[in-house]
């Protein structure tokens, strides 16, 4: 086995407010040490909004901007403008929403930033529903979930909305899917992000829930693994919205995957093998537009 | 928290910025102030445990952490783990039957780790680049001086002197032949231990400084005249004494055993025609391919099946590739002489269902009517016993404490036999265990008397099995590991993607089966770095940082080159415990 070559050089500490096993938290640490110190976040009404502490407490070394759910984005914006007008150049603008604020509530604000090309990097941690409120369904929730508001026989029926391959077609610099538990690919992303100034930069961070999605927290990690193994979140870059990258090619079972989380416990077989078909075609698509570039 | 960014810079559109409040309220405190370690309800522990490969490893070799040492290309580190247990890497690298193999966690994921190759990779580099002992790592004790006199110096009598010496014994080996190594130097032909690294690895040992007679006898009259200059006895005479079968015409019949030590010794004549080895160890396994190499056709010839066959495995399939056809379930019962040669009598047997004493399986004649084939020589190599002379010493009494690989026999002064006369397998490596058990035991009978030599090797102990660590009696960092020996349901596979395990490559076969060459080549340092990679390294720490990358707590941290779990702040998540590849941390219930 080769080992992870990952800095120890950390800009947020303990004392959070996240449930043990937070992926959400593992993304932010990794996140950190790719954008370092120069750097401004922006977050929404999300979980994030929680763990980094009440005022005046933080949990993080970097200047955090709390914001309402719907303006991320916008907030960024802002920020970012006023920067300009201080002439500070070196300070890199982070909006960091859930899924809810990127996927539902933030999106036209994500897409009126994108569309202006703001000079931000808007990152969704993306934990697949509504975590900060008690599990409430969002449009990342995916086909066979329960949740909360998707209870019993009623599991989410409809499949989780495509966001990467919305902000690619905005016809961004990068966008790009990452997961905690590729940290090495991770940071690597960020830090190209970083480096990509002038535009906006779109980075979907898959961010394992364990207490929303029924799992042992000790899982956080190996269920983020399989979700890209499973080829269910593959791991790829998009530049100018036309280049493609793969970066990691999965080869396992999606039933791996499901049968670790108690959110798809209640799938039959039948429906476990139409995820894998919907997983399989999802992939040929995306491996089609690999062929393009 | 400060931020810099905001309030560091001049204004670029003065005017503008004048007018406007810049101010945003910032956050002085840390969230150190919650001690979200109170949340917590189980604890993450670095808990190194017991890998399957050593907890096998008669000689008790610290397998994962030598294999540690050398993916991390320390080969100095490698050989000074692996010099710690066992004085002779570079042999149990080339003649070890490799236990650990067979454990292998690995080996239900693909194929086990070659370890017995990068133990001779790491023993060859010793070799060529005359890696020194470290003394200082290695001695640890000062047993008065005791001096310890060694009767035979096979690699039982001189890894007791090896353990011996660094516990602070000073050691004489006493040897009835002219050359160190015994079976190892005699028995074993050079084209699977050439002669040039045992006498390296015994020269490594004997310059710690201890003294061999050789030539020396070693008959009634030095044992009793030898307890009043020494203050104990180790004895390890091996089985030097060739076995005979009790059958007509037997004198016919050469000992595989003198042929072996001949071909050391003597030039031999190159031999021709069908000859026959009689037996199915890896003395006649060795016989045949040394025949082989003389010019002979040899046929082995085994009462039993082939899968009964005592020899290793690996020697087995090596033999018939060479050639050599073994003919089983055929046992001789005459010879007789004729005029270009022999006449074998063999009688076809059949496996029972029922199995003899010592669990094999046993065989029966079919008919009574024999088969005769016809050859130029026929040779046995059914194994050897112990010598007459020894025999009636050798049996424990009654008071004498039966440990694995020693018998200690308090009389005036500690007798300890060791080697292939106590050992159930006889092995190069068992005879090292012997020769470390026998150096535990009798420092701890000097250090504490007699009752306390089971106790200190039950705890030696690496899991629950029979091997012993040096390390552990020396109080070394081995003795905080687990006895927990690890499974291979305990490895997280996701760090590990099958990758076929890489062998070391042979000579030609037309060059082998010619010449006394060494058949098997030592690792290139790329094949080394390669295999040592596939290693799991089960239940030993190998600083790989999973545990920091992943706390979602911060809350594991380096000081001081150790790693730190800050339990004010871990919530007990457990994914450092999952993350580790090698279950070297255990999480425990908070009490």
């Amino acid at each position: 086995m080769q080992t992870l070559n990952i800095s120890d050089v950390d800009f947020a500490e303990p004392g959070n407010m996240s449930c043990p096993g937070c992926g959400a938290s593992i993304a932010m640490n990794l996140a950190l040490k790719a954008l370092g110190q120069d750097t401004i976040l922006v977050i929404p009404a999300c979980c994030w909004a929680i763990i980094a502490g009440p005022y005046p407490m933080s949990s993080l070394k970097v200047p955090i901007l709390h914001t309402a759910f719907p303006s991320a984005a916008v907030t960024a914006s802002g920020v970012r403008a006023g920067l300009d007008m201080k002439g500070d150049t070196k300070t890199t603008v982070v909006a960091w929403a859930g899924d809810g604020g990127s996927f539902d509530i933030g999106i036209q604000s994500l897409s009126g930033a994108a569309e202006r090309n703001d000079d931000i990097i808007f990152v969704c941690y993306d934990n697949e529903a509504y975590m900060n409120t008690g599990v409430q369904r969002s449009s990342s929730t995916p086909y066979g979930s329960r949740t909360t508001t998707t209870p019993g026989q009623g599991w989410k029926k409809t499949r989780k909305k495509n966001m990467i391959e919305i902000m690619a077609a905005h016809g961004v610099s990068y966008a790009a899917t990452a997961n905690i538990a590729y940290p090495e690919d991770l940071i690597r992303k960020f830090k190209k992000a970083r480096e990509l100034k002038g535009g906006t930069r779109f980075i979907h961070v898959y961010a394992t829930c364990t207490t929303g999605w029924g799992a042992p927290s000790e899982y956080a990690v190996k269920i983020a693994r399989l979700a890209t193994r499973c080829n269910l979140f593959p791991l790829y870059e998009v530049e100018d919205g036309i280049t493609y990258t793969l970066n990691e090619k999965g080869d396992t079972p999606v039933d791996a995957y499901l049968n670790l989380q108690g959110r798809f416990k209640h799938l039959s077989l039948e429906d476990k093998a139409g995820i894998q078909n919907q997983v399989d075609k999802d992939f040929a698509v995306l491996k089609n537009k690999l062929s393009v570039c | 928290m400060e931020s810099q960014a905001m309030i560091k810079d001049k204004p670029t559109f003065q005017g503008l910025t004048n007018n406007v409040s810049l101010y945003i309220s910032k956050s002085h405190a840390s969230s150190r102030i919650n001690k979200t370690g109170s949340w917590r309800f189980a604890r993450p522990v670095y808990e190194n445990k017991t890998a399957p490969c050593s907890a096998s490893c008669p000689a008790g070799n610290y397998i994962p952490k030598v294999v540690m040492h050398l993916s991390k290309e320390n080969i100095h580190g490698a050989f000074r783990a692996l010099i710690q247990e066992n004085p002779f890497p570079a042999t149990c690298g080339r003649v070890c039957f490799h236990t650990c193999e067979s454990a292998c966690n690995r080996g239900s994921q693909d194929q086990a780790v070659a370890f017995r190759c990068l133990e001779r990779y790491i023993g060859d580099m010793a070799i060529t680049e005359n890696f020194p002992l470290d003394a200082k790592s290695l001695a640890a004790g000062n047993a008065g001086n005791i001096k310890v006199a060694i009767l035979g110096a096979g690699p039982a009598g001189l890894s007791a002197a090896f353990f011996l010496t660094r516990l602070g014994f000073s050691c004489e080996i006493f040897e009835s032949t002219d050359k160190a190594g015994g079976v190892m130097q005699w028995g074993i032909p050079s084209h699977r231990l050439p002669k040039s690294v045992l006498d390296h690895e015994i020269q490594r040992i004997v310059n710690m400084g201890i003294k061999i007679h050789y030539n020396h006898s070693l008959d009634a009259e030095f044992m009793t005249t030898a307890h009043h200059s020494f203050g104990a006895m180790f004895i390890s005479p091996g089985l030097s004494v060739p076995l005979t079968m009790g059958i007509e015409g037997e004198s016919h019949i050469h000992q595989g055993l003198q042929l072996l030590m001949d071909i050391q010794t003597k030039d031999m004549p190159l031999k021709q025609g069908r000859v026959a080895v009689i037996g199915g160890g890896n003395t006649a396994i060795d016989v045949a391919r040394s025949l082989k190499r003389l010019g002979a056709d040899p046929v082995i010839v085994y009462r039993r099946r082939k899968q009964d066959m005592p020899a290793f495995a690996q020697e087995i399939v090596d033999t018939e590739k060479e050639g050599i056809e073994i003919i089983e379930l055929k046992s001789p019962v005459a010879v007789q002489k004729i005029d270009k040669g022999f006449i074998l009598n063999l009688v076809s047997m059949a496996p029972v269902t029922e199995k003899g004493n010592d669990g094999r399986t046993r065989v029966m004649p079919v008919d009574n009517t024999p088969e005769t084939m016809i050859f130029s020589e026929i040779y046995s190599g059914i194994g050897a016993t112990l010598h007459d002379s020894w025999k009636a010493d050798a049996d424990a009494p009654e008071s004498a404490i039966k440990l694995d690989h020693v018998d200690f026999h308090l009389k005036d002064i500690p007798f300890l036999y060791g080697g292939d006369c106590v050992n159930d397998v006889q092995s190069v490596t068992h005879a090292i265990a012997s020769g470390k058990e026998a150096a535990i035991a009798l420092s701890a009978y000097v250090d504490s008397g007699i009752d306390s030599v089971k106790k200190t090797v039950d705890i030696c102990r690496l899991g629950a099995g029979k091997a012993l660590s040096m390390e552990i009696y020396l109080q070394g960092e081995r003795r905080l590991n687990s006895d927990h020996v690890v499974t291979d349901t305990e490895i997280n596979l996701d760090y590990f993607t099958s990758t076929p395990r890489i062998e070391p490559g042979h000579i030609p076969l037309k060059t082998s089966v010619t010449s006394f060459k060494e058949v098997e080549k030592t690792f290139t340092r790329e094949a080394a770095m390669a295999e040592a990679l596939r290693c799991y390294q089960c239940g030993f720490c190998n600083e790989c940082e999973n545990c920091r990358i992943f706390c979602p707590e911060i809350s594991i941290t380096r000081q001081n080159g150790k790693k730190m779990i800050d339990l004010d702040y871990c919530k007990g998540c457990g994914v450092c415990s999952v993350e580790c590849p090698r279950n070297a941390i255990t999480m425990e219930e908070e009490k």
